[in-house]
């Protein structure tokens, strides 16, 4: 029984990170079917700002502890949104006309460009963060919990709730909502496309740096590929959830989280990932649009 | 009129260029023999991981290399005065960067190698080095791999899997450890010593092994490998993987509640395992080759590293630089570059002077002595804890 609800908690708990990331993939997909596969290195990208804050503010303000830690996530919010508005305007917005795949292209190369880059700036030795959340646990149905899991995921819910918020209520996020049914049909409505599109990468971005400095301070190691693996596993969940849609990808960043966990405690740790992407593929061959997707006629 | 002519210069030039390349080509053609002019500068390749995430091991031991480099040009050179000449190649612990990067060292004319760092990397140049003729002094990976077809251009210098493991079953026996969790990262490196101490500890019976498995690198969250050596009640974990990872699994362990020794194997025994770790990475044990830091009488050459790179040394810059050193000593028994005189050069090396200690190869190119020593984490650095002598 101890065992379970570990593997449960363990399982959520990774999970509301890939949420997190997920999010970012599905909005932007949802509203200019793009791959961005730079989003994994923006949630890299996070994290090395908030290293760089906390070190430069030194020892009385990483003192602060979770204090300094949620001032120093709001800024590199700040940062990694500008940076994906950034990535958005340089490398996606010249080839907003252009063949899918070329854009695909240019995600790719950005994505490299982010992890190069972070790697020339800030040398590729991994780094450890400043400050750590360290606690004690508590056990509630036999599983051990810590303080500091409980608070991220705590913010990750308050940044999810945020948004859905955001999306569901307020004109952005119904322009949000417009544009992904039908982009033409929005632009001859009035409806401002590119200051959205803008908006929604410095969102998604912004969600990604969040990620980025809460794993710093709870796995205590930042580098410069960090962002890769995880942000394949983010665009997983987004399409476990079903792309492009927003509850989906918090969903399917649940529901992977949980399938890794219970899959190496059936089959074994080194089968983790073999068997979270055999569910997926089995997954998708049964329901093609995710646990929340509809069905889309396509559209000549 | 005007184009016609222009069209004429360029094959003119075409034509030249081709016959300049054939001409040359035939020292390329005929490199099979890896034999190479006797003036010039001597040409040594290295291929290391100078890009991906053992990029700053790579760079470290480049550095090493160069060191050694710079003090035998200064004291003259080998071979009546020739210099060396150092080209670095990336090989970003990859096998096909690798492979291409061995390609372009051939096919630039060096005459020997002093790279290898990842023994997944490594292991697929070695017929490339076999076929020109090229010896390889292998500073760091040791996979069994590596030795297992007897290529006779083939040394390694750092102490194998196999030796490993032996050192590593030889401290779990002095210090009674019983049940023992093997966890490796699954790269050629890493598998080989886990089989290896699996299979040494099972034969020699003083202790068991409670549990052996794998993860997969570039992760952040190891809860469940954490769940599975906190199950298997082990009083001894041996991680045969790398420091980034290997610093992640101590921390979420500790944070789990583990209470066992844990020792790592000589690819986390790097300082930057205690950044990751923190305060769990007190108290970790490491099977290691002598390192800088462990080896009496080092002081000097580290502040020289120090001076010329600001930069404290790592693990591998020590035999990157013993490397070159015994590729000189070779040159100079063997009286020239030859492949076949080097190779028996290398061979009939006696007591060389190295870090790891007097250093001679088996008949099957791996050092005679292994050299493992067992190191210590003591306020985030690792410190010689028992010499296993």
């Amino acid at each position: 029984m101890d065992q379970v609800t570990q593997v449960i908690w363990d399982g959520l708990f990774v999970g509301s990170f890939y949420a997190l990331i997920a999010l970012g993939y599905s909005m932007v997909y949802g509203i200019i079917k793009l791959l961005n596969f730079a989003h994994g290195d923006i949630y890299m990208v996070g994290a090395f700002i908030g290293y760089a804050i906390l070190t430069s503010l030194g020892g009385t303000f990483q003192a602060l502890g979770l204090f300094a830690l949620i001032v120093v996530m709001m800024i590199s919010m700040l940062l990694t949104g500008t940076i994906g508005v950034i990535v958005e305007k340089l490398a996606y917005k010249p080839l907003r006309g252009a063949p899918r795949l070329a854009v695909l292209i240019t995600a790719v190369g950005a994505s490299f460009a982010l992890e190069y880059g972070v790697s020339a700036i800030a040398s590729p030795n991994p780094r450890g963060f400043p400050v750590r959340l360290d606690g004690d646990f508590v056990l509630v149905l036999g599983a051990r919990v810590t303080l500091p899991q409980i608070i991220l995921m705590l913010i990750a819910g308050v940044l999810m709730f945020a948004l859905d918020l955001y999306i569901r209520r307020t004109s952005t996020g119904r322009a949000m909502r417009s544009i992904s049914l039908d982009m033409k049909g929005s632009l001859l409505m009035g409806v401002n496309v590119n200051k959205v599109i803008s908006r929604t990468f410095f969102i998604g971005s912004a969600l990604a740096g969040a990620a980025g400095v809460m794993a710093g301070a709870y796995y205590g190691k930042i580098d410069f590929l960090m962002g890769f693996i995880i942000g394949l596993k983010a665009f997983t969940a987004a399409v476990i959830g079903g792309i492009g849609n927003i509850r989906g990808a918090m969903l399917g960043g649940l529901v992977l989280g949980l399938v890794e966990s219970i899959g190496s405690q059936l089959v074994g740790g080194q089968w983790r990932d073999a068997f979270a992407f055999a569910v997926l593929i089995l997954f998708l061959t049964l329901r093609p649009t995710g646990i929340l997707g509809e069905r889309v006629t396509e559209r000549v | 009129m005007n184009f016609r002519k222009r069209t004429i210069g360029m094959l003119g030039i075409a034509t030249a260029v081709l016959l300049a390349t054939s001409a040359c080509s035939g020292g390329l053609l005929g490199g099979g023999g890896g034999t190479s002019t006797d003036s010039g500068p001597i040409k040594i390749g290295m291929i290391v991981p100078t890009s991906g995430s053992s990029a700053p091991t790579g760079a470290s031991m480049a550095n090493g290399a160069k060191m050694a480099v710079d003090e035998i040009n200064k004291a003259g050179g080998v071979l009546n005065g020739r210099m060396l000449e150092l080209q670095i190649a990336d090989g970003a612990c990859d096998a096909q960067q690798a492979v291409a990067s061995a390609n372009k060292l051939v096919s630039s004319g060096v005459v020997i190698s002093v790279g290898g760092y990842c023994s997944g990397a490594t292991l697929p140049t070695l017929p490339i080095f076999n076929k020109a003729g090229i010896p390889m002094i292998i500073p760091a990976a040791n996979s069994q791999d590596l030795v297992k077809e007897g290529l006779k251009n083939v040394f390694l210098i750092n102490g194998t899997g196999l030796q490993q493991s032996t050192a590593a079953l030889k401290f779990i026996k002095k210090q009674g450890y019983k049940s023992v969790a093997l966890v490796d990262d699954n790269t050629s490196y890493s598998v080989d010593i886990t089989t290896e101490t699996a299979k040494q500890i099972e034969a020699d019976g003083a202790a068991k092994v409670v549990l052996k498995t794998s993860v997969n690198a570039g992760e952040s969250d190891y809860s469940s490998v954490v769940r599975d050596i906190i199950g298997s009640n082990a009083d001894l974990l041996y991680w045969t993987g790398y420091y980034q990872e290997g610093g992640l699994i101590i921390d979420q362990l500790k944070k789990a509640g583990y209470t066992g020794h844990i020792m790592v194997a000589d690819g986390s025994a790097d300082p930057t395992l205690a950044t990751i770790a923190g305060p769990a990475a007190e108290g970790v044990f490491a099977t290691m080759t002598p390192t800088p830091n462990t080896i009496k009488g080092a002081e000097g050459w580290i502040a020289d590293y120090k001076k010329a790179f600001g930069d404290d040394p790592k693990p591998y810059s020590t035999q990157s630089y013993d490397a070159v050193r015994l590729a000189a000593a070779a040159f100079k028994a063997a009286g020239n570059t030859k492949t076949d005189d080097v190779i028996k050069a290398l061979e009939g090396i006696k007591d060389f002077k190295a870090f790891s200690g007097p250093l001679s190869f088996t008949p099957e190119h791996t050092l005679a002595n292994g050299g493992f020593v067992i190191l210590v984490m003591k306020n985030g650095d690792f410190q010689l804890f028992d010499d296993l002598q």
